[in-house]
């Protein structure tokens, strides 16, 4: 019998250290992933500080704002106004309201009327972006019933 | 006997590797390709209720301070002041802002700090990352031998928003 198995030239190739590297390469992956960061535009150039550390509590609700220039693949600006990256829709600032108003309606729609109180606006905004636009949103998110506001930079690691 | 004696023995049992393979396989792509490498993400709270003045923080023994910020008309960092003081436009003047505020809260996790608000007026055209490097110059400071923070002033709203320069 074993002379035969010789005769066919079939050897099992040895598997082992193969998926023992496969295994850590999955593992590697599986930890490093961050779904949480989906919201997160890449469009939008963060400022960057120090300070910026993650927050130890999430916040529970969470309304993500992104704010920046349209920039085509050099990174110049392809238009002098920033604007709110919303839904794959750019929408300018003052423009803004009856989105809000929607997301808004949208809230109260799941999770009932007092909700509003409780969301965090996360404003992520470039960091090229004048100061009194991003004013302006919060602004018109207090208008609209939010009251919670958080301004999102990049940590630095020095 | 020969028979159930062979299997019964310590034979080597062969795991069928190969859907295993296959599975795993499929996971270590599914990963690979939803890896996004970001740096971490850090928040800064501001305190902006609803009705703007606070008319509580009028009779607590300290006063709001005041932090403007002057730009020209590219949004370039032109002045920094602290209540009429001025501070200059470089970098070191947010460490000279950074000094300021410790000396009027007087030191580091004094009640006061809880209590005490900071307001930022900036110019309109002022660019957001100055902003955000006074929120963070105000709010504490980062010692890079030690790698702790340091928390200041916690309550930071702005000033109602001014025209843009025509």
């Amino acid at each position: 019998m074993k002379m035969r198995k010789i005769e066919m030239g079939f050897t099992e190739p040895d598997m082992t250290p193969m998926i023992d590297i496969v295994f850590q390469l999955l593992t590697f992956f599986m930890i490093a992933i961050n779904f949480e960061n989906t919201k997160a535009d890449e469009r939008v150039k963060l400022p960057k500080d120090t300070l910026a550390k993650p927050p130890t509590v999430k916040p529970e609700h969470e309304l993500v704002l992104n704010m920046g220039y349209q920039r085509d693949t050099s990174g110049a600006r392809m238009k002098s106004v920033p604007e709110i990256f919303y839904n794959e829709r750019y929408v300018e600032v003052r423009q803004f309201t009856p989105d809000l108003e929607q997301e808004k309606r949208v809230m109260e729609r799941i999770h009932g009327k007092e909700i509003i109180k409780d969301v965090t606006v996360l404003i992520r905004a470039d960091s090229e972006v004048p100061t009194g636009l991003v004013q302006e949103l919060i602004k018109k998110c207090q208008e609209t019933g939010f009251s919670k506001f958080s301004l999102r930079a990049t940590s630095e690691e020095l | 006997m020969k028979l159930r004696n062979r299997s019964s023995g310590p034979t080597k049992v062969e795991i069928p590797m190969a859907p295993m393979i296959d599975i795993v396989f499929q996971l270590l792509i599914f990963f690979m390709l939803n890896l996004k490498i970001v740096s971490p993400e850090g928040n800064f709270n501001i305190n902006m209720p609803i009705g703007a003045p606070s008319a509580a923080a009028a009779d607590q023994n300290l006063p709001d301070i005041k932090v403007g910020l002057h730009s020209d008309r590219d949004g370039r960092l032109t002045q920094i002041t602290l209540g009429s003081k001025n501070l200059g436009n470089d970098n070191a003047a947010f460490e000279r802002l950074n000094k300021e505020i410790l000396t009027i809260i007087g030191r580091p996790g004094n009640p006061l700090t809880k209590e005490v608000e900071v307001e930022i007026d900036a110019d309109y055209e002022t660019q957001y990352k100055y902003v955000v490097k006074t929120i963070s110059k105000c709010t504490g400071r980062f010692d890079p031998a030690t790698k702790q923070i340091t928390r200041y002033v916690e309550k930071i709203k702005f000033a109602p928003p001014h025209k843009p320069k025509a």
